[in-house]
Parts: C-alpha cells; sequence; structure tokens
C-alpha cells in the first residue's frame, strides 16, 4: 500500500480555505433567498390563493422533478442562446439563482407540512378573536410551525452547502473545484479529496451544533 | 439620497455595458484545469502545456487573457454562451464539432505512435512493424488502427493491461503502439530506455474552437496570425520541448 502523504495534505490546507468562503457564501445567500421564496409558495399553498397556486404547484413540481445540474445547464448554458443578454448573469449569481429556485421547492413544501401541522383549534380560536389571516400566519401559525419546520431546514441548507460542488461546472472555482484543479496536479486524488471532505464535514458539524443550539431554544416554551 | 441613486445608476451601467465594450479586453479562455501536463494547478498556481502557448499567443496578439476555469462538461457551453472566447484544453477538431464551431489552425498533432527499444534501428516507423510482435493496451483505440493496416496479418499484436513499456523495453516485444502524447511523456518521465520510431499515424489536431460568428472568426485570425508567427519563432516548439521532451506541435 501506497503511504499517506501527509505534507502535501497539510500543504493543501491553507489553499483550499481560500475557497471555503465562497462555497458558504453562495450556500448562505441561496439559503436566505430560497427561506422568503418557500414562505411565500407555503403560504400560497395553504391559503390555496387562486392562480398562484396554480403557478406554485407547477413550480415545485418541476423544480422538484428535475435533477439540480440539469437546472443549472438550462439556465446558465441553455436560456442565453435564446436570450443573449442573459449571458451577463455570472457564474456565481446563476449559481445562487439555481439553488434558490431548486431548493425552495423542497423548503416550501416541508414548511406547508408544518403550517398545516399546527393544530386546528389555534386557528379557530386566533380567528375566534377577530384575528385577519396575515395576523393568524405571523402571529400564531408561523411562530409554531418555525419550531417544527426548522430541523428539515437544516437539512436542507446542509444539502444545499454540498450542491455548491456543482458550481465548478458554471466556471466557478469553489471549494470542489480547487480541490479537483490541485488533485489534477498533483495526482494525489486521495489525499486531496481527504482535505475536502473534513472541510465539509467541519462546517456540517458546526451547523449541526447550531441546530441543538436553536432547537432547544424554540422549544423553551414547551420544556417545564 | 439623489447620489446615491446616480451611483446605483452608474453602477448599472457599467455592469450592463461591460459585456458590450469586452473586445479588445482580455482574451477569455477555458481550461479544465484538470489535465496533467496541460492544464492543472499546483499550490493555487495554474500551470501547464496550454497556459504556457496561450501566455505566448496573447502576449504576440498584445492582449491580456483571462483563463476560466470550468468541469470540461462546462467549457463548450461556457464558448456558446459567449461567455469565453474559445477552449484551450486539447480540443481535437471532429466534423461534429466543426458544424458548430470554426477551428484555429492546429497547435497539437497527436497520434498513433510507434515506440522502440533505444538500440532498435530496424524499425523506423508503422510500415516496419511487418513480421514484428507489438503490444498495445488492451481495448484501446491503437488495436483497431494496428488491425486496420493492409499488412496486419503479418503483425504479431499482444494486447496488455499494461506494462507494454517495460516489456518493449525489456525485448519480449519488438514495439508498442500508443499515443505520442502519452508516449513522449513515458519516456520523459520513466528511466527506461526507449525511443519514438518514426512520424506518427492516423493524425489526430487538437486546435482552439471559436463561435461561428463573425467576430468569432475575426477572433480567430488573429490567433492564426499569432500562431503562425510563434511557429516561427520557434516558441512553439520550445514550449512543447519543456513540458514532453519532443515537439508535438508539428504533424
Amino acid at each position: 500500500m501506497a503511504t499517506l502523504n501527509v505534507d502535501y495534505m497539510l500543504g493543501l490546507v491553507p489553499v483550499l480555505l481560500k475557497y471555503l468562503p465562497l462555497t458558504l457564501e453562495m450556500a448562505a445567500a441561496g439559503m436566505a433567498l430560497a427561506l422568503i421564496l418557500a414562505c411565500m409558495f407555503a403560504v400560497i399553498r395553504v391559503l390555496k390563493i387562486p392562480v398562484l397556486n396554480q403557478f406554485t404547484i407547477i413550480f415545485i413540481s418541476f423544480f422538484r422533478g428535475t435533477p439540480l445540474l440539469v437546472q443549472l445547464f438550462l439556465f446558465y448554458y441553455g436560456l442565453p442562446q435564446l436570450f443573449s443578454a442573459l449571458t451577463a448573469i455570472n457564474g456565481i449569481t446563476a449559481t445562487i439563482m439555481g439553488l434558490t429556485l431548486h431548493f425552495s421547492a423542497y423548503m416550501a413544501e416541508s414548511i406547508r407540512a408544518a403550517i398545516v401541522g399546527v393544530d386546528r383549534s389555534q386557528t379557530e380560536a386566533a380567528l375566534s378573536i377577530g384575528m385577519t389571516n396575515s395576523q393568524l400566519m405571523r402571529r400564531i401559525v408561523l411562530p409554531q410551525a418555525t419550531r417544527v419546520a426548522l430541523p428539515t431546514l437544516m437539512n436542507y441548507f446542509i444539502d444545499m452547502i454540498k450542491a455548491t460542488s456543482l458550481a465548478f461546472t458554471l466556471g466557478v472555482t469553489e471549494l470542489m473545484g480547487a480541490t479537483q484543479k490541485e488533485a489534477a496536479g498533483s495526482f494525489l486524488y486521495f489525499e486531496a479529496f481527504v482535505v475536502a471532505a473534513v472541510m465539509y464535514w467541519i462546517v456540517v458539524e458546526l451547523l449541526s451544533w447550531l441546530q441543538r443550539h436553536l432547537e432547544s431554544r424554540l422549544n423553551r416554551a414547551y420544556n417545564r | 439620497m439623489k447620489s446615491l441613486l446616480s451611483y446605483l445608476f452608474l453602477a448599472f451601467a457599467l455592469v450592463v455595458s461591460a459585456p458590450l465594450m469586452a473586445k479588445d479586453g482580455p482574451l477569455k479562455v477555458g481550461m479544465s484545469g484538470q489535465y496533467f501536463p496541460f492544464t492543472f494547478v499546483e499550490q493555487d498556481v495554474l500551470k501547464g502545456f496550454e497556459v504556457d502557448i496561450m501566455d505566448a499567443i496573447t502576449q504576440e496578439m498584445g492582449v491580456d487573457v483571462d483563463y476560466v476555469t470550468a468541469n470540461f462538461s462546462g467549457l463548450f457551453g461556457l464558448l456558446g454562451s459567449g461567455r469565453i472566447d474559445t477552449v484551450a484544453n486539447q480540443i481535437t477538431i471532429t466534423d461534429e464539432r466543426k458544424a458548430v464551431y470554426v477551428f484555429s489552425e492546429p497547435y497539437v498533432y497527436d497520434g498513433a505512435q510507434v515506440v522502440v527499444k533505444k538500440d532498435n534501428d530496424t524499425i523506423k516507423g508503422v510500415e516496419d512493424l511487418k513480421g514484428k510482435t507489438v503490444a498495445v493496451n488492451l481495448g484501446s483505440n491503437f488495436e483497431t488502427l494496428l488491425r486496420e493496416l493492409p499488412y496486419a496479418d503479418q503483425i504479431n499484436i499482444k494486447t496488455y493491461e499494461s506494462n507494454i513499456e517495460r516489456d518493449t523495453a525489456l525485448g519480449r516485444v519488438d514495439a508498442f503502439v500508443m499515443d505520442r502524447v502519452s508516449a513522449s511523456q513515458i519516456i520523459k518521465d520513466k528511466p527506461l530506455p526507449l525511443k519514438l520510431a518514426g512520424p506518427i499515424f492516423s493524425t489526430l489536431t487538437n486546435a482552439y474552437p471559436f463561435k461561428d460568428t463573425e467576430e468569432g472568426r475575426a477572433l480567430r485570425d488573429r490567433v492564426n496570425k499569432a500562431l503562425a508567427s510563434l511557429r516561427d519563432k520557434g516558441t512553439l516548439k520550445s514550449i512543447s520541448e519543456k513540458w514532453f521532451g519532443i515537439d508535438i506541435t508539428t504533424p
């Protein structure tokens, strides 16, 4: 068995660390935008707002029904063929948009499930004291649904961080792209990808820790 | 507030007009960064034969160069959507590609290459393989190429899983056939007494693809001019010898 080139791995850490911020920035921007979109979609679906509801159903069906890589290729390479002005969108923006649209479709469904999961009596109680639909959502339903949706939303965020590794196909050198290129120069594939894997893993572990912290905060009202 | 708005407008105008003013800005060149020794990265620095050649071309043209690295699967998408001007990644000229893109003059000639032991002076090319034992890698295209030769029945073709270069160096077979670029790399990197025998046969040519537009064709013409002058000066040859030990930029 060949020996592991530890010196090479240690030397690679600072090089690859330079690309970690871009990975995280794309995931964070994608997550923030996807959350906004997903909440809107979920509310539309729950309240069955005409026209918008049908649009949302088709949107979710498409973005859940096709692979993220296909969507990225379609929007980044396909659409500019029809509308040349779209070439002005760079790879980073396109990746964020792709992540947003793709993951908002999944997240909309898990948020909708969390909203529907809030006990019906809560809604009835709020309406009986004269709250409007929007007050009902903001003050009663969404706060309770957040607690239920948090673990699955965190799942999607973790998934999104790892999905940024597709950005190199759009010419964006993020953590994975940088690793692939370094490995091609050294032929030390195992060493290079171990370093990248550990970096992703550490980031996700930190997020899991954050999730546990958030969950215990949101559960405070239920712990007696 | 008014000044903020005007700044925003200015920024917007710059972003929108940037692609329009891009010509005679840097030449945007796509490559995978994952094809040693053509394009690869060491400690965050992009290097390789492709980088050296393109640096020389753009210097000759008097423009800057902007390298865009992307997975190979994305390179033609980047070219097709106009985000890069050309691809420098050993793109072989094929009829399918020629239907969509215009190509520069070839700058790499690859093909099947006969390799023999250093002291072998009887085999000087593919036509001398009659009556000889020749090694090829199992399943490679080179086995088919040999079998298509008119005197194929006089060649004893041995297929190997690996180590064809070692058995040739040991004299167990008279020669092996492989693509010239890989063969010259083996000769350069491995301490085996081997040499190339004669010119390549069934040649593949690699060149730069451009979009088949007026702009793309104009750019191709400028690149061709630079290539021709670098060829005259011997720059192509010396870059090739630096990476491969031989000149792969001529047939």
